[in-house]
């Protein structure tokens, strides 16, 4: 079987002709494009290998794509207000959403809303989860980045608010992107902010590793798969480099800097907004304000092909191509359900749904796994409840059944009558 | 002379007379002498080998002296050995251990001026050895300490304590290390066990009383001070200890996470780079690599064996409770006995007051140490369950006493003498006794018992909050509790009104003027932690205190005033502020909106006098002001001008309105945040021209100084600029660049430009140098092909470009400061006549030779010529053929009747190469240069 493709996912705030455009990474091959809607800054994202959402630029829903059925909008989620940012967890089960100042968390198979993180105070303008969908990561416009364990926000409580689990506050301007490491929760985050640093904080401790300063606000960051390399875009279109795991060279040096790549990528006109590496670390895709999608080779620090786009980009990154994405009799697994806009404890006024068990995946991780006992219960009043509804749905038939039976009686009691007149007549019939 | 003669010369009787004195004999001695002893301190044989000190005794003389049976040679070794050492430190390296071991071993002498001798050379030795050096050393240390401290003879337990002083002060970790048979010392010291049938029945917090030694030189009470007094030392030093690695709730700690930037690196990127700065980043071990094990394989040498524990857990810290407590009620009440202290006319002595203050201080200790350990408030309850009734008995009911009791005292001392009572103030702190007995009364209570205690928890509200009214002269460490105590009383009573209360007496105290800094510190905190835990609230819980919201209005005012005198402070003040305003705190963003003029004022403004750090996190904050009015931006481009903001702050200034303005972010973004289109192109001009319009009026009259420059050929005069000024300009006109080119509409951005220069600028007579090598770098990176250049703009730039290379050109080599704008200038210069041929035929026409003065005519002559040499010119001056040729005539008929000079060859043959054409070899060429 042939390696996985690569493709590159881009979208721009114009979005005249597609919303977004999906291209072949090495050829640059136009392989297909989605209609509908301008999808806003952080906010694609590919759910579960089966779905493109896509939260719309200053407008308060978000849009679903089948990703096979590339021109037909398959659902549109209403929101409470606009979406700034937009992820979904990497196994597929929830979707997050920042809207305003607050985090929803949707879970997809069944489109509840499970929960209203209210902790930032100002806008949202990331979200990312780690790589095990145990954890994930909000910054915003009020300099905050925080950690949540998604167990402890799912925990149903209402008493409790949730906390996050760790709160950086380092940063002393807005955030404007965070790239999440490989490795569930011993990962490390890079964080990007206006006031020109780069940090980098580990999720176990919580601690700041490392903090680079720049000389230029910084609007997106990534890391590649293997950590070697930060890739910062500046708000001037420049991209640094900054290399995670450099010993001090020994060797002696020329004063030669022609030959000497740099650490700088130089070829944006305007400030680069979204960054992403490919999967062997030898390419990274930039999109800027300046209308243009560049493909650079990360080694020589050259630009290798640049795509122009009708308007600033949006988002761009490289994907491992989903089944469904290239191949047109793909289905889904699942529909996609009606995302909830209330919260789930709070509609109290909805029907009771139909004796359905609510199984949360990734119950397991919280340590307090129901019991068989309560397992038991549970079926064991489903199955009350089925009986009872025979029971009682049955009276309906019962009294069927019972003019069934009255009618057999009268029946019966007509034959019998009959036959006791016939029976007389032959008896009291004057013998001859 | 006969023979009987010589006889009787001989024998010469003497005759003795009575009255006269004998007369000496010959023979006599003489006894009127006096004699010294022969004394030799020193040693006449010299060792080679060791080191001596002033006796010439070395180390192994002295050491072995040490088990001398005579007291007296014993203390002279010890005082030999304080000399030698100081004399050869590196002795001490050296035989540590025998030192140690010796000078330990009489701790437990016999002889009081031995110990003493004993306890001066520790202290001089102390200093000296790292607590690393001796950790090894140190169970023998502590053994000798503690059968001092449980020698039978009282002067060897006195010196003992002098001995625990100087430990703790210089290996607090070490000695907190052995707490386990320390502590216990400590009780043995002031009191003995029952060992009689008590024993059996009743529980081992009984077992324990007092013990009362009527031999003692001083009297019980002074012991018993003394011992507390170390006791209260060795506790603290065992809580700072813990408290460094866990996290604790106190009002000092304040920070989220104390250590979490101790090990992160912090790295500049255009060093990193350079490869100046390398990134190491480690597997699961954060920043650094993890190579200390916590593994060991024996824990200390010659130790039995067991770990330690001391206080570290909670059940060992329970018994140590248990025995103390009592023993401190005890001494308590033996200091305050009950009906001494409901007599009215007695007041305290200064010892019971030391000792009721020693008492409290190692109970709110312990409280400390229990809090550290108590993850399920288990052990709080506990405490509450045992003492709550004991100390509100005794404490409590003296409660208002004391301060009425000890205030009667003072006024009586203070008819006695002056003197004595500052003693005694300095002493014995009866607020800080009050406040300490609050402290720990507070900490038993909580949310739910609320309704039991609340006869004793209103009195010391009452006076908490009458203190803090009237606290102006409270140290910080009494304001350091007495905010501890308030913050608990805010934790554990969510009551409103009461909680306002508070924090309005908090206010009013953080009002007064004249505050020291580490108090306007501690009350500063204070606020800010009260804000945060606010903050935490949901929306929907959260309530806003009035008294704190005023206070957080109140800061960027305050912040204002402060200016330059305080840069700590106005540290802490804008940490607060941009937390606040990072959180869209309303009251505050809108003072700060509304202080916000005063605080960015380009002459005396905070942004400008403060240090560079905090100037950072002001013009972080313009990025959160709600809006940015006209006046306000025009401040901020006189602060980004006038130099007093660096560069690189001027360029981050002008970065973050960038993101502040409509052409930055998404189209569909939040209208409000906006800075309107107008302001902000007229900021970027402003910066851009780098003077005021006052300044450039107030130059247009200057004539004839040495900074103005002069020529025939065009109007424009030029103001040199300084230097600093000339680079920090071109610095931020960088910046200013950038911001220009990322517009999307090139060719609108660029009318706006040069509309904005032709109005403000082409009328002007004199113009700065840096503003014109300016605006010639900004026109030149704008321009692109849809950009039309207007016409009343093109002859300013030619006279401007005309005088600026006439500048470059007849600057001297003298002028070394101009000289490094040369290079600058110079491709601006060209730069333009480059890109726009049409301003360098207007310069060309305006050179009208014939007008200028003889000495003029080589600067113009080496213009065309250098013009001519450069390579990007070269296609232009060839299309101006005519008029340069017409030019080099005119200087040749004007020079025709002199002396053929050396330029003016140069200028003909440069023309013949570069514009006739004549093939000339290379070797022709080279000779030019």
């Amino acid at each position: 079987m042939a390696a996985p493709m690569e493709v590159a996912v881009c979208t721009d705030s114009a979005a005249q002709l597609w919303s977004c455009v999906v291209w072949e990474l090495h050829s640059g091959a136009n392989l297909l494009t989605y209609r509908g809607g301008q999808a806003g800054p952080r906010g694609l994202a590919l759910l579960n290998g089966e779905y493109l959402l896509a939260a719309q630029l200053g407008k308060n829903y978000i849009s679903a794509w089948e990703l096979q059925r590339k021109d037909q909008l398959q659902q549109k989620i209403m929101c409470p207000g606009p979406v700034t940012c937009l992820t979904t967890s990497p196994n597929g089960l929830y979707v997050l959403a920042g809207i305003a100042e607050s985090i929803y968390l949707w879970e997809v198979s069944t489109g509840n809303l499970l929960v209203i993180l209210n902790r930032h105070y100002q806008d949202l303008s990331c979200l990312k989860f780690t790589g095990d969908s145990s954890h994930f990561l909000s910054g915003g416009r009020d300099c905050l980045v925080l950690t949540w364990s998604l167990c402890s926000v799912l925990q149903v409580d209402p008493s409790r608010i949730p906390a996050p689990r760790h709160v950086w506050s380092q940063h002393t301007l807005p955030i404007t992107d965070l790239h999440c490491g490989f490795g569930g929760p011993l990962a490390r985050v890079a964080t990007a902010s206006l006031d020109q640093t780069v940090k980098l904080w580990e999720i176990s401790s919580g601690e700041l590793l490392l903090s680079v300063l720049f000389d230029v606000g910084i609007m997106a960051v990534t890391m590649d798969l293997a950590e070697h390399h930060v890739f910062c875009g500046g708000s001037d279109g420049s991209i640094f480099q900054v290399d995670l795991c450099a010993r001090p060279t020994e060797r002696e040096r020329s004063f030669q800097p022609e030959q000497d790549p740099g650490k700088v990528f130089r070829g944006h006109r305007n400030q680069v907004t979204c960054l992403s590496v490919s999967t062997d670390g030898s390419v990274l895709l930039s999109g800027s304000h300046d209308e243009t999608v560049r493909l650079w080779d990360v080694q020589s620090k050259q630009c290798i092909r640049t795509m122009a786009l009708r308007g600033p980009v949006t988002n761009a990154s490289i994907l491992l191509a989903p089944v469904g994405m290239l191949s047109s009799d793909f289905k889904p697994s699942l529909p996609l359900p009606r995302f909830n806009k209330h919260l789930l404890g709070a509609e109290h006024g909805d029907e009771p749904q139909g004796g359905g068990l609510p199984v949360r995946l990734g119950r397991h991780q919280q340590g307090s796994e129901p019991s068989y006992l309560d397992r038991l219960e549970q079926l064991h009043k489903v199955m009350c409840s089925t009986m009872e509804k025979n029971v009682l749905g049955g009276q309906d038939q019962l009294r069927v059944r019972v003019t069934e039976l009255e009618d057999q009686v009268r029946n019966l009691r007509k034959i019998n009558r009959d036959l006791f007149d016939f029976s007389t007549r032959i008896i009291t019939r004057p013998a001859k | 002379m006969t023979k009987k003669r010589k006889r009787q010369d001989d024998f010469q009787k003497v005759k003795l007379k009575v009255g006269k004195k004998k007369p000496k004999l010959e023979n006599a001695t003489a006894t009127n002498f006096k004699t010294k002893t022969i004394h030799l301190p020193e040693q006449l044989k010299e060792d080679g080998t060791l080191p001596t000190n002033n006796r010439k005794l070395n180390i192994k003389d002295l050491l072995s002296q040490m088990h001398h049976y005579n007291a007296g040679v014993k203390q002279s070794a010890l005082l030999g050995l304080k000399d030698l050492l100081s004399q050869y430190p590196f002795i001490i390296d050296a035989h540590l251990s025998n030192i140690l071991s010796e000078v330990t071993a009489v701790f437990t002498d016999k002889d009081a001026n031995v110990r003493l001798a004993a306890v001066q050379l520790l202290q001089f030795l102390a200093p000296k050895i790292r607590a690393e050096q001796i950790s090894p050393f140190f169970p023998l240390v502590s053994a000798h300490l503690s059968s001092a401290m449980t020698h039978i003879t009282e002067g060897i337990q006195e010196d003992s304590l002098k001995v625990l002083d100087i430990l703790l002060e210089q290996y607090p970790a070490l000695i907190t290390g052995r707490s386990s048979i320390l502590l216990k010392n400590f009780v043995e010291l002031i009191s003995h066990q029952q060992l009689s049938k008590g024993l059996v029945n009743r529980d081992r917090s009984q077992s324990w009383i007092l013990s009362v030694n009527p031999n003692r030189r001083l009297t019980s009470q002074q012991w018993r001070l003394k011992v507390l007094v170390r006791l209260s030392k060795f506790l603290q030093a065992l809580a700072d200890g813990s408290s460094r690695l866990r996290e604790s709730e106190g009002l000092q700690e304040q920070k989220e996470n104390p250590h979490a930037t101790s090990n992160s690196i912090f790295i500049n990127w255009k060093e990193h780079a350079n490869d100046q700065q390398h990134i190491q980043v480690y597997e699961n071990g954060g920043s650094q690599p993890n190579v200390s094990s916590q593994f060991r394989l024996r824990f200390f040498v010659g130790g039995l064996g067991a770990v330690d524990e001391g206080l570290s857990s909670a059940e060992n810290l329970k018994g140590f409770i248990e025995i103390i407590i009592p023993l401190l009620i005890e001494c308590w009440v033996e200091a305050v006995p009950p009906q001494l202290a409901a007599s009215v006319g007695s007041g305290f002595e200064r010892e019971p007051l030391q000792v009721m203050q020693q008492v409290l201080n190692i109970i709110s200790l312990l409280w400390k140490l229990s809090k550290q350990h108590d993850e399920t408030h288990k052990l709080e309850f506990w405490l509450r369950k045992n003492y709550l009734i004991d100390f509100k008995h005794h404490f409590m009911s003296h409660f208002p006493y004391a301060l009425k009791e000890i205030s009667k005292h003072r006024r009586k001392e203070t008819n006695k003498s002056i003197k004595h009572c500052t003693i005694l103030s300095n002493n014995v702190d009866h607020l800080l006794l009050n406040l300490t007995l609050s402290d720990i009364m507070v900490s038993l209570a909580n949310a739910s018992t609320l309704q039991k205690d609340s006869s004793w928890i209103e009195m010391i509200r009452k006076f908490v909050t009458k203190t803090l009214e009237d606290g102006s002269r409270l140290n910080s460490k009494q304001l350091n509790r007495l905010l501890g105590v308030s913050w608990r009383l805010m934790q554990i009573q969510p009551n409103r009104e009461a909680t306002e209360t508070l924090i309005k007496a908090v206010y009013t105290l953080y009002q007064q003027r004249g505050l020291l800094l580490p108090v306007r510190t501690l009350l500063l905190k204070f606020f800010s932690k009260i804000y945060q835990k606010e903050e935490l609230r949901s929306y929907r819980l959260r309530y806003r205190s009035k008294v704190l919201s005023r206070w957080l209005a109140g800061l960027p005012l305050q912040l204002s005033h402060l200016g330059s005198r305080n840069p700590e402070l106005s540290t802490q003040l804008i940490d607060i502020i941009h937390t606040a305003a990072a959180r869209a705190n309303k009251e505050l963003l809108k003072s700060l909106q509304t202080t916000a003029p005063r605080i960015y004022d380009p002459q005396e403004g905070t942004v400008v006098v403060l240090p560079a750090e905090s100037q950072k996190r002001l013009v972080q904050l313009v990025y959160f002001l709600p809006s940015l009015p006209t006046d306000l931006l025009s401040r901020l481009s006189r602060c980004c001008i006038m130099g007093r903001l660096s560069s690189s702050l001027s360029a981050m200034l002008i970065g973050i309105l960038h993101m502040r303005s409509s052409l930055s972010g998404w189209k569909y973004s939040v209208k409000d945040w906006l800075i309107t289109d107008v302001d902000y192109f007229s900021f970027l001009f402003s910066t851009l021209t780098g003077f005021s319009k006052e300044e450039l009026t107030w130059l247009q009259n200057l004539r004839g100084v040495p900074h103005v420059i002069q020529t025939q050929l065009s109007p424009v005069l030029l103001y040199l600029t300084d230097l600093d000024q000339f680079l920090h300009h071109w610095d931020v006109t960088e910046a200013v660049c950038h911001s220009l080119l990322v517009i999307p509409a090139r060719s609108q951005s660029f009318d706006i430009l040069q509309s904005a220069i032709s109005k403000h600028l082409v009328g002007l007579t004199v113009i700065p140098d840096s503003t014109a090598g300016c605006v010639f770098g900004v026109i030149c990176k704008l321009l692109d092909h849809t950009c039309v250049v207007s016409e009343t703009l093109l002859p300013f730039l030619a006279s401007c470009c005309y005088s600026l290379l006439y500048f470059l050109l007849t600057l001297e080599k003298g002028e070394a400061e101009h000289l490094k704008k040369r290079d600058k200038l110079w491709g601006a210069c060209v730069s333009i006549l480059a890109l726009l041929p049409r301003v360098l035929r207007l310069m060309l026409q305006s050179l009208r030779v014939n007008r200028v003065g003889p000495e003029e005519l080589p600067v113009v002559g080496q213009l065309l010529r250098l013009l001519l040499q450069h390579a990007p010119l070269r296609t232009h001056m060839l299309t101006n053929a005519i008029l340069v040729q017409q030019i080099i005539k005119n200087i040749t008929t004007l020079k025709s009747g002199s002396v053929q000079e050396q330029w003016l060859t140069d200028l003909h043959y440069c023309f013949s190469v570069y514009i006739t054409g004549h093939p000339q070899g290379p070797n022709a060429l080279s000779t030019v240069y």
